[in-house]
C-alpha cells in the first residue's frame, strides 16, 4: 500500500504540489489525471524519490520509503528513457548486468521483450534503431524484468499513434492484472483511464481534487472532471500557458 | 548600491558553485572506494578517453614541439645561444607544454563530449531511470570516467612529451641542422626526474579535473538542447581554466625551492 500525506513541493520557486494525500492500496491500478502542469510527473518521482518532498510523508506499506523500495518497482518513462549507448537486451536486464546473474541475463531479456509483443532479434538492436512505440514496449520489457510488484506508468500513450497506444494500453492492463501489481499510471489520455483505472485521482491545483473508482468517475459530475473527459475548453480549468 | 548588490549576488553564486562542485567532488571520492565499481563502464572510458585522444594529442604535441624549436633558436640566436634548443625544447614541453596543452585537448575533447553525454542523459530522464533501476548515478558514470581520466592522463601526457619532443628533433635536425646523436644526447642528460614526474603528476591531476568537470556540468544541466549546450559551454570553460589554474599551483609545489 502506498500512502501519500499532506505532500507540498515547489519547483523553481513555484508550488507544485499544495497538500497531495493519496492511498493506493495493494494490487490496485489507480491513474492519475489532470491537466498540463498540474504536478503529476512531480508527484510520481516524490514517490519514487528521485524528488525529496519539501513537506508530508510517503509510505510504503506503513513505513516510510526506503532505497530498498527501488528494488520492488518498474517504471515506464513517458520518452522510454533508454540507455542509448547500450544495446535492447542490456536495458532491459540492466540490474542483471554484472556478477554471476549475467550469464542469464540475455535469455532474461528475450523473454521479457516477447512478453510485450517484441521478437528476439530486437535484442542486439540499440534504442536509436527502433520506432517510438518499440522503444516504449522495450521501457515496459525493462520494467517488468524483475518481476516488480509496484509499477509505475509515466504518460505510457504519449506520442503514439491510436493503434500502438491502444496495444500499450492492453499490455499494461495485463501485465497489472496477471501479477496483481499495485500501479500508478499518469495520463492525459481518457482511453488509458478506461482500459487501465480501477481507481481515479484528479490533480488540480497542486492537490488531489476528486477521486473514486473508474465506474464511480463515468457517474460523476463534478465540473473539473466533467470537462477533463469531454477535453472542452469551456469549464473551470483553465490551461497552463 | 544596485551595482553593489550585483557584484555581491555573483561572489554569493560564484561560491555556492564552488561548493557544489566540492561536495561533488567529495562525494564522487567515496563512491570511488564504495561498491560496487562497474568494470565495463571503466573499460570503455579509458579507451574513450585514452586511446581516442592519442591523434589529437599526437599532432598538438608534435607541431608544439616543432614551433618551440623554432622559437629557442631564433630567440637563442640573438645571443649566440643557439645551442640550447634540445634543452629547452626537453624542458618546456616535459614540464609546461605538454602537460598543459595535453590537458586542454582533453578538456576541449573529453569534458565536452561527457558534459554532453550526460546532460542529453539528464534531459531524456536516463539519469532517474538509473535509479530507479537501483544504480547510483555517481557510481555509474562518474566514478568510471574521472578514474579511467586520471589514471589514463599521464600515459598520454607522457605521449605527448615524447611526440612534442621529437617534433622539436625533427625540425632541428631538418631544419637548423643540429646533430641527431648530440641532440638525442642533450635532451637525455638535461631531463631530470623530477620533471617527467611533474609531467605526470600534473597530468593526473588534469585528468580528474577534466572528468569531474565534465560529469558536474553535464548532471546538472537544465532541461533542453539549450539546456545542453550551455552545461557543455560551460563544462570547456571551466576545465581550462581549472587546468591552467591547478598547473600554477602544481609548478609552484614542484619547482618553487
Amino acid at each position: 500500500m502506498i500512502d501519500v500525506m499532506g505532500l507540498h513541493k515547489a519547483m523553481g520557486g513555484k508550488p507544485v504540489l499544495q497538500g497531495v494525500d493519496l492511498r493506493v492500496t495493494k494490487g490496485e491500478s489507480c491513474v492519475i489525471i489532470g491537466g498540463s502542469g498540474a504536478g503529476k510527473s512531480v508527484l510520481i518521482k516524490c514517490i519514487l524519490g528521485l524528488l525529496e518532498p519539501d513537506q508530508g510523508r510517503i509510505t510504503i506499506d506503513g513505513v516510510p520509503r526506503t532505497a530498498a523500495f527501488m528494488d520492488r518497482i518498474g517504471m515506464l518513462f513517458q520518452g522510454g528513457a533508454l540507455f542509448d549507448s547500450l544495446p535492447v537486451w542490456q536495458n532491459v536486464a540492466f540490474k542483471r548486468l554484472r556478477g554471476p546473474e549475467r550469464a542469464g541475463a540475455k535469455d532474461l531479456a528475450i523473454r521479457k521483450l516477447k512478453e510485450v509483443g517484441l521478437t528476439p532479434d530486437v535484442a542486439d538492436a540499440y534504442p536509436a534503431e527502433l520506432s517510438g512505440g518499440m522503444q516504449k514496449r522495450v521501457g515496459l520489457a525493462r520494467a517488468i524484468a524483475e518481476d516488480p510488484n509496484v509499477l509505475f506508468f509515466d504518460e505510457p500513450t504519449t506520442g503514439l499513434d491510436p493503434i500502438m497506444a491502444s496495444t500499450i494500453n492492453a499490455l499494461i492492463r495485463r501485465i497489472v492484472t496477471e501479477r496483481g501489481a499495485t500501479a500508478i499510471t499518469i495520463t492525459h489520455d481518457m482511453t488509458s483511464v478506461d482500459v487501465i483505472a480501477d481507481k481515479v485521482a484528479m490533480l488540480h491545483d497542486g492537490k488531489v481534487h476528486w477521486h473514486g473508482t473508474r465506474t464511480d468517475m463515468l457517474t460523476s459530475d463534478d465540473p473539473h472532471l466533467t470537462q477533463f473527459r469531454a477535453g472542452s475548453a469551456e469549464g473551470p480549468i483553465q490551461p497552463q500557458w | 548600491m544596485t551595482y553593489l548588490a550585483g557584484l555581491g549576488a555573483a561572489v554569493l553564486a560564484a561560491l555556492a558553485s564552488l561548493g557544489r562542485f566540492t561536495l561533488f567532488t567529495a562525494d564522487t571520492a567515496v563512491n570511488t572506494v564504495r561498491p560496487p565499481f562497474y568494470g565495463t563502464a571503466f573499460a570503455r572510458a579509458l579507451v574513450q578517453i585514452g586511446y581516442f585522444s592519442l591523434p589529437v594529442v599526437g599532432l598538438t604535441a608534435l607541431f608544439t614541439g616543432g614551433a618551440l624549436a623554432l622559437q629557442i633558436y631564433a630567440g637563442g640566436s640573438r645571443f649566440s645561444a643557439e645551442a640550447v634548443v634540445p634543452q629547452i625544447v626537453a624542458i618546456g614541453m616535459v614540464r609546461e607544454l605538454g602537460p598543459v596543452l595535453v590537458g586542454l585537448m582533453i578538456a576541449a575533447r573529453v569534458t565536452s563530449s561527457i558534459a554532453a553525454e550526460l546532460a542529453t542523459m539528464k534531459v531524456t530522464e536516463q539519469i532517474d531511470a538509473l535509479r530507479t533501476l537501483s544504480t547510483n548515478p555517481t557510481q555509474y558514470l562518474t566514478v568510471p570516467r574521472v578514474l579511467a581520466a586520471t589514471l589514463v592522463m599521464p600515459c598520454l601526457v607522457a605521449v605527448g612529451d615524447t611526440i612534442g619532443i621529437f617534433g622539436g628533433y625533427l625540425v632541428s635536425t631538418i631544419r637548423l641542422d643540429f646533430n641527431p646523436t648530440s641532440y638525442i644526447q642533450n635532451t637525455v642528460t638535461f631531463l631530470e626526474i623530477r620533471d617527467i614526474l611533474s609531467s605526470l603528476a600534473k597530468g593526473a591531476v588534469f585528468g580528474a579535473i577534466a572528468a569531474l568537470v565534465g560529469c558536474y556540468f553535464g548532471l546538472r544541466s537544465d532541461r533542453g538542447a539549450m539546456g545542453v549546450g550551455k552545461a557543455t559551454k560551460g563544462a570547456v570553460v571551466a576545465a581550462s581554466v581549472l587546468i591552467l589554474a591547478a598547473n600554477f599551483f602544481l609548478t609552484e609545489a614542484f619547482f618553487s625551492a
